[in-house]
C-alpha cells in the first residue's frame, strides 16, 4: 500500500512540470500551431525562475519570470511561423536550440548554487485524508494552481467564447474570419499563452521539484509533453491523466529499489512513449479525425491531395 | 500580416536571406555574449582562428560526415513529402547494431571484417528503425513525423537499458558504457590526419543519394508521389512501397551516421553519446530545402559554428552550448525569410 502511496506521489510531484507544458502545447495545437520549441520555453522558464529566485528571495516572482521568459521564446515561434511562413515543425526545434544556448550562455553562473525555493505546503484537513491526502495534498503552491489550471482550460476551451475562437482557429479560421475575428491574432496569442504554461512548468521544475538548476535540466519533458497531447487527444483533462502516467513511470523505479527490488529503470523510462505509440495505432483513424484541421495540414507535407 | 518591406524586389532576391543570416546572426550572438561581459570581436577572431587550425578543421570535417549523412536521412524522406524527425533515433538505432555486432564478433574475427559486418548492421538497424515508423503510416496512418519523434525515446531508451544491464562494461568504472571496440575494427584515420575514412563513406553516401534522387525513375517517382500522392496512385504509382522505400533508404543513411560517430569518435556506447546530432541533421536538411548538395554545405556550415562552440569554452570562459544561440539565429533568419511563404497558415 504504501507503494502504491509513494509511486501516485511521485506521479503528481513529477508529472506537474509536464503537465504545465501539456497544457500550453494543447492551447498551442488546438489554434493549429505545433510547438516543438515548447521544451526550450520549459528550459529558460525553469532558468528565469530560478535566477529571478536567487536575486530576489521570492520563488512566486521566480515563477513569475519563467512564466515571461517562456512566453517570449514561444513569441519568437509565433512571429516566424506566422508572419513569416517559416515550417512550423523546423522552427520549433530552432527555437528549443535557441533556448538551449541562451540558458547554457546564462545558467552558468547559477549552476550548484543553493537558494530558498518553494516549500510543500500540507494542506489542513485535506492533507490528513489516507491516501488521498499525501498523494494530493502535500505539495509546493505551483502543483496546487496546476489542480485549478487544468480545469480552467477546459472550460475555457469548451464553455467560453475565446474557446470556441480558439477552436476555429485551428479548425476553420475561414469561418472566424467571416465573423469579423483575425484568426491570426487568436494563433499569436494562443502560442504564447502556451509559451506562458510552458515556463510555468519549467519553474515548477527548477524551484519546486529538483531544487537546482543545470544545463539542458528538461531532458526531454518538454518533448514528451508535445507527444502527451496527441495521446490525451488535444483534451485538458486527459492530458492530466497522461502527464500523472509519465510521472508515475518516472517514480515506479526509485519507490521499488527504496523496496530492494532492482528494475531496469529505461524500460519503465519508454513504457510512456511506447503506450503513446500503441494507442495511436489502436485509436489510429479515430484520433486522427480529433486533430484540429490545420494541425494536419502541418504534419502532412504532402497534403491531403488540397 | 505582411511585410510591405519584405515585398521590395531587393528583398526578394534568393542570395538576401544568406546575407542577412551571415550579417545578423553574429550581431546578434555577439549582443548576448557582450551581456554575459564577454568582448564579441575578440571572441570572434579566436573562433575563427580556430577553424583555420588544422587540427581543429579536422574536427569539422568528422562531425561534417555524421551531420552530412544525418541531413540525408531527412532529405530522402522528403522527397516523397514524408517528414523524418527521427534521425537521433535512427542515428542511435544504427551505433547499437554496429556495437551489437562488434560485441558479438570482435573476439573471433579480424577487425577488418568486424568493421565490414557492422556497417551494414548499422544500416540496416537504422532502416528498420525507421522503417516501423513507415509501416505505422502506410498500416494504420499514424503520422511519421510523430512516430519518428516518439521512436526517437524509444531507441536512446533501448541503447540505454542494454548499456545498464545486457551490455555494461563489467571492468569499466564511472559511467555505464559498452565494451569498447577494439582498435583495428575502428575506422581507420585517412594519412596523417584525425580525419577517419567514415568522410569517404560520407560522400560516397552523398553522390549515391544525388544520383538515385535526380537521376533515376525512384527518384522521379519519388518527387511525384510527394507532390501529389492522389495523382500518383492515379497515374499507377504503388504509392506504398515508394513511401517505404524513401523511409528505408533515410533510417540507413541515418544508421550509417550512427556507424560512423560510434566507430570513428566513440568507440563504445555511452549515455548521451550523440547529443542532437538527429536534430541538427533535420535542421541542416530544411536549411537546404532538401537538395543532397546543398544539404551537405549546410552540414558543413553547421559542424564549423558547433566546433566553434568549444573553442569558445576554451577563449572566452563561455558554455560550449551557448554557440546553439548562433546555430538558431542563422537558421530563425534562414527559415524566415523565404522569399514566398508556401504555408497554409490562415
Amino acid at each position: 500500500m504504501s507503494l502504491v502511496i509513494d509511486v501516485a506521489t511521485g506521479a503528481v510531484r513529477g508529472g506537474t512540470s509536464i503537465l504545465f507544458v501539456a497544457l500550453g502545447e494543447t492551447i498551442a495545437e488546438r489554434a493549429g500551431v505545433v510547438n516543438l520549441g515548447a521544451e526550450g520555453s520549459m528550459l529558460t522558464g525553469a532558468l528565469a525562475a530560478y535566477a529571478v529566485t536567487a536575486e530576489t528571495g521570492d520563488p512566486l516572482l521566480g515563477a513569475a519570470a519563467g512564466a515571461a521568459a517562456g512566453a517570449l521564446l514561444a513569441l519568437v515561434h509565433a512571429v516566424l511561423v506566422l508572419s513569416r511562413g517559416a515550417n512550423q515543425l523546423a522552427n520549433g526545434l530552432v527555437v528549443l536550440f535557441l533556448g538551449l544556448g541562451l540558458t547554457s550562455l546564462f545558467g552558468a553562473a547559477y549552476v550548484g548554487r543553493s537558494i530558498t525555493t518553494f516549500e510543500p505546503y500540507a494542506v489542513p484537513l485535506l492533507s490528513d485524508i489516507p491516501v488521498l491526502g499525501p498523494v494530493l495534498f502535500d505539495h509546493d503552491p505551483l502543483t496546487y494552481a496546476s489542480y485549478l489550471v487544468a480545469p480552467a482550460m477546459w472550460w475555457l476551451l469548451y464553455r467560453s467564447r475565446w474557446g470556441l475562437a480558439l477552436r476555429a482557429a485551428g479548425e476553420r479560421p475561414e469561418v472566424l474570419r467571416t465573423y469579423g475575428r483575425s484568426p491570426l491574432l487568436v494563433r499569436y496569442l494562443a502560442v504564447v499563452a502556451g509559451g506562458l504554461l510552458a515556463g510555468i512548468g519549467g519553474a515548477q521544475l527548477s524551484t519546486a521539484y529538483a531544487n537546482a538548476w543545470f544545463e539542458n535540466m528538461t531532458a526531454g519533458r518538454g518533448f514528451i509533453a508535445v507527444s502527451l497531447v496527441i495521446f490525451a487527444a488535444w483534451h485538458p483533462l486527459r492530458a492530466v491523466a497522461g502527464a500523472y502516467l509519465f510521472g508515475a513511470a518516472l517514480a515506479l523505479s526509485p519507490a521499488l529499489q527504496a523496496r530492494g527490488i532492482g528494475l531496469n529503470q529505461f524500460v519503465l523510462d519508454a513504457l510512456p512513449y511506447l503506450v503513446t505509440l500503441i494507442a495511436l495505432v489502436v485509436l489510429g483513424r479515430r484520433r486522427g479525425n480529433t486533430a484540429p484541421e490545420s494541425l494536419a495540414k502541418v504534419f502532412d507535407m504532402t497534403g491531403r491531395s488540397t | 500580416m505582411k511585410w510591405p518591406v519584405m515585398q521590395s524586389p531587393v528583398l526578394q532576391w534568393p542570395g538576401m536571406k544568406w546575407l542577412v543570416a551571415v550579417v545578423a546572426a553574429p550581431v546578434i550572438f555577439g549582443a548576448f555574449v557582450a551581456a554575459r561581459g564577454v568582448e564579441p570581436l575578440s571572441m570572434y577572431r579566436d573562433m575563427l582562428t580556430s577553424l583555420v587550425d588544422p587540427a581543429q578543421a579536422e574536427t569539422v570535417l568528422v562531425r561534417f560526415a555524421v551531420l552530412l549523412l544525418a541531413g540525408l536521412a531527412v532529405a530522402v524522406p522528403a522527397r516523397a513529402g514524408l517528414l523524418n524527425v527521427g534521425g537521433e533515433g535512427q542515428i542511435v538505432a544504427g551505433a547499437v547494431g554496429a556495437a551489437g555486432i562488434g560485441l558479438l564478433t570482435d573476439r573471433h574475427l579480424p577487425g577488418g571484417a568486424v568493421l565490414a559486418l557492422m556497417v551494414p548492421a548499422a544500416m540496416l538497424a537504422g532502416a528498420a528503425w525507421a522503417g516501423l515508423a513507415a509501416l505505422l503510416r502506410i498500416g494504420v496512418q499514424v503520422n511519421e513525423a510523430i512516430s519518428t519523434l516518439l521512436l526517437n525515446f524509444l531507441a536512446v531508451d533501448l541503447m540505454l537499458g542494454l548499456i545498464y544491464a545486457p551490455w555494461k562494461d563489467a571492468s569499466g568504472f564511472g559511467q555505464p558504457s559498452s565494451r569498447p571496440l577494439p582498435g583495428t575494427a575502428r575506422l581507420p584515420l585517412l594519412a596523417n590526419t584525425t580525419v577517419n575514412a567514415g568522410i569517404v563513406l560520407a560522400l560516397a553516401a552523398l553522390a549515391a543519394v544525388w544520383w538515385a534522387l535526380n537521376r533515376t525513375a525512384w527518384g522521379f517517382r519519388l518527387r511525384v508521389v510527394g507532390g501529389n500522392p492522389e495523382a500518383a496512385r492515379r497515374a499507377g504509382l504503388r504509392v506504398g512501397p515508394l513511401l517505404l522505400g524513401a523511409m528505408l533508404a533515410g533510417g540507413a543513411l541515418a544508421g550509417l551516421a550512427g556507424l560512423l560517430h560510434f566507430a570513428g569518435t566513440e568507440f563504445k556506447l555511452r549515455p548521451g553519446m550523440t547529443t542532437g546530432f538527429g536534430y541538427v541533421g533535420f535542421l541542416a536538411s530544411w536549411l537546404a530545402l532538401h537538395r543532397p548538395l546543398r544539404v551537405a554545405a549546410a552540414a558543413l556550415l553547421l559542424a564549423a559554428i558547433a566546433m566553434a562552440g568549444d573553442s569558445l569554452q576554451i577563449d572566452a570562459g563561455l558554455p560550449a552550448a551557448s554557440v546553439n544561440v548562433l546555430m538558431a539565429v542563422v537558421l530563425l533568419v534562414a527559415l524566415g525569410t523565404r522569399w514566398k511563404a508556401k504555408e497554409t497558415a490562415a
